[in-house]
């Protein structure tokens, strides 16, 4: 009787455990290709439906960062807790795909709402439809993270406009464990993996609360300000836009620093994305064309029939410059 | 203790077979508390506009009860029938579902304790633009709002780096 709505949330979570232990337990035989994309798509859903808690390590250019998770998955609903533990405080706790970051900057701890899909270790998305029709899956060795045996698995994209992915996945959950993120001279770009992880046994959410400095001011992160479709008078065509690339958002919005109200649009091959922003050009004519990168991120600007168009995103260089170009302004 | 309040705000429990629990919540401060917390997290799930009558009630305590603080302006209130009526369309999960706003009602409630609201704060977020990076740091920004890199969540991007 005391402990009934344990017992009912419990349920799920031991079925949902065992049927993740079942699919995995193939082992490197000579698999195929669907063998090899089943296992990636339950690294996705064992991210998800597992609950665990651990440390991982986030490296990307010059920066590492140990981040502790707890992650609870009580048959209904995900819950979880990331702290980061190098430098600034940084906190982001999550429900689903609703986010809040709280954010020590200087003395004030800024909070920020987000929605997200794609933390570690649910960083593969469920549906994978797009993910076959960019890249190509092929089976490596096995290897040990975080005191676990794990099976390496290689996503190479069958274009040069994405990145590529290594991936280990934990032999018993299924589990993604380590994920590292290459360009296309082979450098390691990003990489994030576990240190340690074990399994939560308890259902309990007493942890899942951000902890409160009574010293620090707390303030809001200003919210994307975004207006209606009508706001900007110009348009435009997507032409020809990079393979298996597709639009997944668009807004109208704000830009911090800008005056003028500014398209954005989000396109994604299901491991990447990429922004696109139209918006009239700047009257002081600095505006010129631009291209960038650092680390992983590129960014192009360049003015067509009047207008700013600019993308940028964490794909290669030539992806952002095809996507820009795909833009055709009207009148 | 808290589980059983909980299961029996999701009418996991029939209210016939709660009668130990409920008597304990009129004679047990601890338990009386923990059934106050569930619906009060359970107002502010119901959105900024549905906020029940007694969470501003419970927060002018609280805030009373701090020495500096300024009483925040007033906000509408919304009667108790319209609360009522949005209860009801609630799904059955939502006071286990409550757990994201009680994440959000701490930090609400951190902001709330502040001695005076700072509306310069938030503006020094947008200007603390310096860097040496050549990718604009606004469209970097724009682009990490919508669609944000997995490290981008650990991984402070430029703009709040000073």
């Amino acid at each position: 009787m005391i402990s009934s709505s344990r017992v009912f949330l419990a349920k799920p979570l031991a079925g949902i455990t065992l049927f993740v232990l079942c699919v995995t337990s193939f082992a490197g035989h000579a698999a195929t290709d669907d063998e090899l994309w089943v296992m990636l798509q339950k690294a996705a859903v064992a991210a998800r439906a597992l609950s665990y808690e651990g440390v991982f390590v986030c490296q990307t250019g010059q920066q590492a960062k140990a981040v502790q998770i707890t992650h609870l998955f009580d048959g209904r609903n995900e819950f979880s807790r990331n702290v980061v533990l190098d430098g600034a405080s940084r906190e982001v706790l999550s429900q689903g795909s609703n986010l809040v970051i709280y954010n020590a900057k200087n003395e004030k701890i800024v909070i920020e709402k987000k929605r997200g899909q794609n933390m570690f270790p649910a960083m593969l998305p469920l549906n994978f439809d797009a993910i076959k029709e960019n890249y190509t899956v092929h089976l490596s060795t096995h290897e040990r993270v975080a005191d676990r045996q794990a099976q390496i698995l290689f996503l190479e994209p069958k274009d040069r406009l994405r990145y590529s992915y290594k991936f280990w996945i934990d032999d018993e959950y299924g589990l993604l464990l380590k994920s590292v993120r290459f360009n296309q001279r082979s450098e390691i770009i990003e990489s994030i993996g576990f240190n340690r992880v074990s399994l939560l046994n308890s259902v309990a959410l007493d942890w899942f609360t951000p902890r409160i400095d009574s010293k620090k001011n707390y303030v809001m992160a200003d919210e994307p300000v975004i207006l209606p479709d009508g706001k900007l008078s110009v348009t435009w065509e997507i032409k020809e836009l990079p393979a298996g690339y597709r639009k997944v958002d668009q807004i109208v919005r704000m830009v911090p620093g800008k005056p003028y109200p500014v398209m954005h649009m989000i396109f994604s091959d299901g491991l990447a994305s990429v922004s696109l922003f139209i918006e009239p050009t700047n009257k002081s004519g600095k505006t010129k064309v631009a291209l960038a990168s650092s680390g992983y991120t590129s960014f192009y600007a360049g003015v067509n029939n009047g207008y700013l168009v600019t993308a940028v995103g964490e794909v290669p260089e030539a992806t952002v410059v095809q996507i820009a170009n795909a833009v055709v302004i009207g009148k | 203790m808290s589980e059983q309040i909980s299961a029996l705000m999701d009418d996991e429990i029939a209210v016939e077979d709660a009668e130990h629990l409920i008597a304990s919540i009129h004679t047990s401060r601890q338990a009386s508390q923990t059934w106050h917390q569930y619906h009060l997290i359970g107002d502010a799930m119901r959105g900024d506009v549905a906020l029940g009558a007694g969470f501003k009630q419970k927060l002018m305590q609280k805030i009373e009860q701090e020495p500096t603080v300024l009483a925040p302006s007033a906000s509408k209130v919304v009667s108790g029938a319209k609360t009522e009526a949005l209860k009801d369309k609630l799904p059955a999960s939502w006071s286990i579902a409550a757990s994201f706003a009680a994440v959000m009602v701490v930090g609400w409630l951190a902001l709330q304790q502040q001695s005076q609201p700072n509306p310069s704060a938030t503006l020094e977020v947008a200007k603390a633009t310096t860097t040496s990076e050549s990718i604009p740091n606004e469209y970097l920004m724009a682009h990490q709002s919508l669609a944000p890199s997995t490290s981008s969540y650990y991984i402070q991007s430029v703009n709040y780096s000073e």
